[in-house]
């Protein structure tokens, strides 16, 4: 009972350390955005802004267009998003309930991009982005980003296999035809799942980084991931960094939100069993 | 059946006509309406994932770039070039650096604190360690980048002011060659083990509880008890964290290297990946780069087969 208690007491110190130091970095970058930059210069170590302030934020909207930065974020995220959802939702009911002629090798051709590297085919891509005219536009960086759907297939299929054959047998005898069936029987049961891969998708295209710093040139249309580097680049020389935080903290601002409210879910697709009751 | 056809018979049989007419459009409807549903998932695979992995293989051998509209055929001279370039050497060199600094780390610290998170069973306080460790995932690299740029800058950074606190010398942590990789390796190790911890905290909560009970009553303590009774029974997720963390590896250093130290100080932190990046994107050297992607393809793929041949004898499976 008492070397329970012992690694119990362990535990918590270990995994403790672990968070403290895994926050910290997180912690520092909320510091250093709501202190007077003078001060972030001048004292180096401080736990907390004392002199709370939102300059910082001022001074980096001003001078780069973090804003639009966001915006622009915001845009390919959803886009992306709904994108993979258009084509992910009716391939993954195919794939789980509908009976055809090469099911599994389409299915196999669609699971295995998760094993293909994405940089094999960038150069063509970017080539051909180029081409059409779509260089320096969201557009190019979102209609690629969509092809990356293995994963949502698969775990889209995964939920509509495991619903009961009986509730489409019932909806068929009402006289529901396939779309029917498609539209007001399989999707409304499998909304927890949607949420799940459309916050997941949410946070991988908001996260986009190499593929938008090849795409995105002009300040104006970059996104908030590929913005702090063009920001770092300029500003770090210039000892900005007060308000290059204060960029990192707006941009980390939404995906944070949305793991604070979307956390359980999330966790529960990446790995089953992790984020529900244990 | 035609539904054309003139309403000669009785109304019976034309109704009969009709509805077989409307069973066979009903029938071809259910036999296209799959492939309707595959096909634009399909067709966005098709065209930017696997077109594209076929046309690199053929730039390849080409010369072709935007200053040069034809393209003509160089056979190997493009992989001759990347090959003898020293720029090429030193990102393969610290590939594989990075690779044997990040992997063992990232798979074997994420299953020891999911053991502890698994021993602290469903409390809150396991919860929010479980979130807080998960964090960093979330964080795109650029930002976690400019965040940890802020961390180590030499002149007013956290580490080097603690540093002097204590009576020490400040260190160059991106600027010095031999000192830079291990800090870009921090932020990874840092950015990625949480997705490892939460794999291995599911697989480790969905073992048996009397498979644990039984090895209790043969008084294993934790530690035996994780390595002889729980590592072989959750080895498919070790599996899978081993060849997936290989794969991010390369990925995940390009967004923290293109924020913190663009892959200097001369090409000690730069990889296969960001020298792919540098040469086809800065320098449009497409036939340069297309050679890199493929001798990037042709490394993950032999470490994924070496992986699966030799891993796979120790894996048990259900």
């Amino acid at each position: 009972m008492n070397s329970a208690a012992n690694n119990r007491l362990g535990s918590h110190l270990v995994l403790g350390l672990a968070t403290i130091l895994t926050l910290f970095p997180l912690f520092w970058t909320f510091t250093t955005a709501f202190t007077p930059n003078e001060l972030v210069l001048s004292q180096p170590i401080r736990f907390w802004p004392e002199h709370p302030t939102l300059e910082n934020f001022r001074i980096a909207f001003e001078r780069h267009p973090v804003g639009l930065w966001m915006l622009n974020a915001c845009i390919v995220a959803i886009a992306v998003t709904l994108g993979k959802l258009v084509i992910a939702l009716p391939a993954a009911y195919a794939f789980a309930r509908m009976e055809f002629r090469g099911r599994n090798a389409m299915f196999w051709i669609v699971v295995a991009t998760l094993t293909i590297p994405s940089v094999i085919g960038i150069v063509p891509t970017f080539i051909a982005i180029v081409k059409v005219g779509l260089y320096d536009t969201l557009a190019g960086v979102i209609i690629p980003s969509i092809a990356y759907v293995g994963f949502y297939i698969f775990y889209l299929r995964q939920n509509f296999k495991s619903l009961p054959s009986e509730m489409f047998d019932a909806a068929r005898i009402d006289g529901a035809g396939v779309l029917g069936q498609f539209w007001t029987i399989a999707i409304p049961n499998v909304l927890p799942a949607i949420a799940a891969v459309s916050m997941l998708s949410f946070l991988g295209a908001w996260n986009i980084y190499f593929w938008s710093l090849l795409v995105l040139e002009s300040p104006q249309n970059k996104t908030i991931t590929i913005g702090i580097k063009a920001f770092s680049d300029v500003e770090a020389a210039n000892q900005l960094w007060g308000p290059l935080m204060a960029t990192a903290l707006v941009g980390i601002a939404p995906i944070l939100i949305i793991f604070l409210f979307a956390q359980r879910s999330m966790l529960e697709a990446v790995a089953p069993g992790s984020g529900g009751k244990g | 059946m035609d539904v054309s056809d003139p309403p000669s018979g009785p109304a019976m049989a034309r109704d009969g006509a009709d509805s077989a007419w409307r069973e066979r459009c009903k029938a071809l409807w259910r036999a296209i309406v799959p492939y309707i549903f595959v096909a634009p998932a399909l067709l966005f695979v098709g065209v930017f994932l696997y077109l594209p992995i076929a046309f690199s293989a053929g730039l390849s051998f080409s010369d072709w770039n935007f200053v040069r509209p034809e393209a003509h055929w160089v056979g190997l001279e493009n992989y001759r070039i990347v090959l003898s370039d020293p720029s090429f050497h030193a990102a393969a060199l610290n590939t594989l650096v990075y690779t044997l600094i990040l992997a063992p780390l990232q798979i074997v610290v994420p299953l020891l604190l999911a053991r502890l998170l698994a021993g602290l069973g469903r409390s809150r306080m396991g919860d929010f360690y479980k979130s807080a460790l998960f964090l960093p995932t979330i964080v795109s690299f650029s930002i976690a980048g400019a965040s940890w740029l802020w961390i180590f800058n030499s002149i007013n950074g956290f580490l080097n002011a603690v540093l002097r606190l204590v009576g020490m010398d400040g260190l160059r942590w991106l600027e010095s060659p031999d000192l830079a990789i291990w800090s870009v390796s921090t932020v990874v190790f840092w950015k990625a083990s949480g997705l490892n911890m939460i794999l291995y905290l599911a697989a480790l909560t969905a073992i048996p509880r009397e498979l644990i009970e039984a090895s209790r009553l043969d008084a294993a303590g934790p530690w035996r008890r994780l390595w002889q009774i729980e590592v072989p029974l959750i080895s498919p997720t070790i599996f899978f964290v081993m060849i997936t963390t290989v794969m991010s590896v390369m990925d995940d250093i390009v967004g923290v290297v293109g924020v913190m130290t663009d892959g200097g100080p001369v090409d000690a932190t730069t990889n296969l990946l960001y020298y792919l990046y540098q040469k086809g994107m800065q320098f449009f050297q497409f036939g340069h780069a297309s050679a890199v992607a493929i001798i990037i393809a042709a490394i993950v793929g032999l470490i994924t087969w070496l992986q699966f041949r030799f891993m796979e004898r120790q894996v048990h499976y259900e």
